[in-house]
């Protein structure tokens, strides 16, 4: 399986990761979201602590492919933990693995800033209730750091 | 008698005598490092202090809600309460029907206090079928999405550089991110920001 | 008449040969077959030997059709294959609505309309084709034909029909910059939350903006902060984010 093992170590593994969040919504909801449904692993719903990680399966890394962009992530399947801080505020949540996403390969080197501080490549997407723990929803992307919780 | 928005200029650019408790300064100092630690909730379970779904209807400062899961939410809006509908409105264009997420404090009766409603907020992604007078046709899993440019509002954020109501560098067949307004009941949205990654 | 019915083998075969040698040599459609409705029907594991096989009969057809001598059940096999497409395509359609055909070539797309109007065209040039007797195509119907199945054929939209739109709207520009007026309310969020000054505040704020004003060419935004309000004013001149600055205010004692 050469497709989901990238030659360097995954950028996750010994220490946290930087990179941008967004926030998606799912579980059969309003408007747009109307034809989401419950995410890869069955269990999405706006309103819960969870979160979309790039590598939960082989058929997830093959359409996000964060390691077009340069970045190695390790495979964390349903339910990890994972905690999202907010550079600069320090603010941060702690969400379980519900959905494959977001499509890093199509944002490649898309940078976001908040003062000095930056980070590059979309790693990870949260649900409305958890990103509007750490930031607004109307800022729709920002700076983040992503570690194991 | 000085007016409240006077107060709090003179309190955010100085000479504000009178003003209790202001720090006005190019940033806040370090006090801000003590970021408050909010109650930690079980991850992967819903979070008691949002609320997600449809306006069913509306009772003086009150929202009434059925959220996607059946769920009713009651949610209080008050003076500190921020409301969202494309950019910062008022109470009176909040209308049943609208989508809605709310964070704020619930309340041992169940309600939910709000401190921010965002109305029809959407996050997508996709990519560019079409563009058309003052329209994108945006491809969202295969669904199509008119997405309206909204004079003096819509603008596009090129990764690094500084948001610009010149949308014209959008190309067809590109991808991105489109966060906008909902309109209720149609596959249609108006645009306040679109994330391009070059 | 019977050129009508003669030309249609031809139109069909081109079709079917197009789609088997997709089926049976594109890596890149065997590496997605998982995400086709054919997997779905299947079962993930058989969707590629699945796969296969129907791009064997699509060339065994596409051979039957072209080789002599003309049978009309060389149209009945056509038109039977035509049918199959039509119900896999109901069957995706119902079943598996966010998955695309796996068709005539690798793509993410969903079936839609267009799709149908193909099989559905198809299925009549293979239906006409079973009267076909040894009379020679007529050339213009054939290319009139197979240039309608390709435009319906949104596998091939990127070298027509995204190009052609990509010209036209440089040629248009729908999106052509307004005349300058104020400055959004969007521009002055994205430089303030680039700013050190938000920066330092965002741990406090519990709200989004609740009001917000312009005054003497500054742009003042209010955010609710627990018990308190962040006040920012954003010059609407300049993209300096340290020239941004705030400041916490105890609204209760305003009033």
């Amino acid at each position: 399986m050469s497709r989901s093992t990238s030659p360097d170590p995954p950028a996750d593994l010994l220490g946290p990761v930087q990179g941008e969040v967004s926030w998606f919504c799912c579980g059969t909801a309003w408007g747009p979201c109307s034809s989401t449904g419950k995410g890869a692993c069955g269990t999405c719903n706006s309103g819960s602590m969870q979160h979309a990680w790039p590598n939960t399966s082989d058929a997830c890394w093959a359409i996000t492919r964060p390691d077009s962009c340069g970045v190695g992530l390790s495979r964390r399947t349903c339910g990890f933990r994972h905690r999202t801080t907010a550079l600069c505020s320090g603010v941060s949540v702690v969400t379980a693995i519900a959905d494959c996403g977001p499509q890093t390969d199509l944002f490649c080197g898309e940078r976001s800033c908040c003062g000095a501080t930056c980070a590059d490549n979309r790693l990870i997407d949260l649900t409305p209730a958890a990103y509007s723990q750490i930031a607004s929803l109307s800022t729709g992307l920002r700076p983040c750091e992503i570690s194991a919780a | 008698m000085r007016s409240r928005r006077d107060l709090l200029k003179s309190a955010v650019l100085g000479g504000g005598a009178g003003v209790v408790a202001a720090t006005a300064l190019g940033s806040l100092g370090p006090e801000a490092a003590f970021a408050t630690t909010a109650p930690a909730i079980e991850p992967g379970t819903p979070d008691p202090n949002f609320a997600e779904g449809r306006i069913r209807s509306i009772k003086e400062n009150t929202l009434l809600v059925l959220g996607s899961n059946m769920v009713f939410h009651t949610i209080r809006v008050v003076d500190g309460t921020s409301l969202w509908k494309l950019g910062p409105v008022g109470f009176d264009q909040a209308k049943p029907g609208d989508g809605l997420y709310a964070r704020g404090v619930r309340m041992p009766d169940g309600m939910l206090a709000a401190e921010a409603v965002w109305l029809n907020i959407v996050n997508i992604k996709g990519h560019i079928k079409n563009i058309t007078s003052q329209t994108i046709h945006l491809d969202h899993n295969g669904h199509e999405v008119l997405c309206h440019v909204v004079a003096g509002k819509s603008v596009a954020i090129h990764s690094e550089s500084p948001a610009t109501s010149d949308l014209s560098m959008l190309k067809v067949s590109q991808h991105v991110q489109i966060l906008g307004a909902w309109r209720p009941d149609t596959n249609e949205v108006d645009i306040a920001t679109v994330f391009s990654p070059h | 008449m019977h050129g009508i019915a003669a030309s249609q083998p031809y139109v069909i075969a081109v079709f079917l040969i197009w789609a088997g040698l997709m089926k049976l040599l594109s890596r890149r459609m065997r590496a997605q077959a998982g995400q086709t409705a054919l997997a779905r029907l299947t079962g993930a594991t058989r969707a590629v030997p699945a796969l296969r096989l129907v791009g064997l009969v699509e060339l065994a057809v596409a051979a039957a059709l072209l080789l002599p001598p003309v049978h009309p059940l060389d149209g009945v096999a056509a038109a039977l294959l035509a049918a199959g497409f039509l119900a896999y395509l109901s069957y995706a359609y119902v079943a598996a609505p966010t998955s695309s055909c796996g068709c005539l070539g690798a793509h993410s797309r969903p079936v839609d309309l267009r799709a149908f109007l193909r099989a559905g065209v198809l299925l009549a040039a293979g239906l006409v084709a079973i009267g076909a007797g040894p009379y020679p195509p007529l050339a213009p119907l054939v290319l009139l034909e197979v240039v309608i199945l390709l435009g319906l054929s949104a596998e091939l939209d990127r070298y027509w029909l995204t190009p052609t739109r990509r010209l036209l709207v440089r040629l248009r520009r729908p999106l052509a910059a307004l005349p300058p007026g104020d400055v959004p309310l969007e521009t002055t969020l994205h430089l303030l939350r680039r700013s050190p000054a938000y920066c330092s505040a965002s741990a406090r704020l519990t709200s989004d903006v609740r009001e917000t004003w312009d005054e003497d060419g500054v742009r003042f935004l209010v955010y609710g902060a627990r018990e308190r309000s962040a006040v920012f004013a954003v010059p609407l001149a300049g993209d300096d984010p340290a020239a941004i600055r705030v400041a916490l205010v105890d609204e209760a004692a305003l009033a």
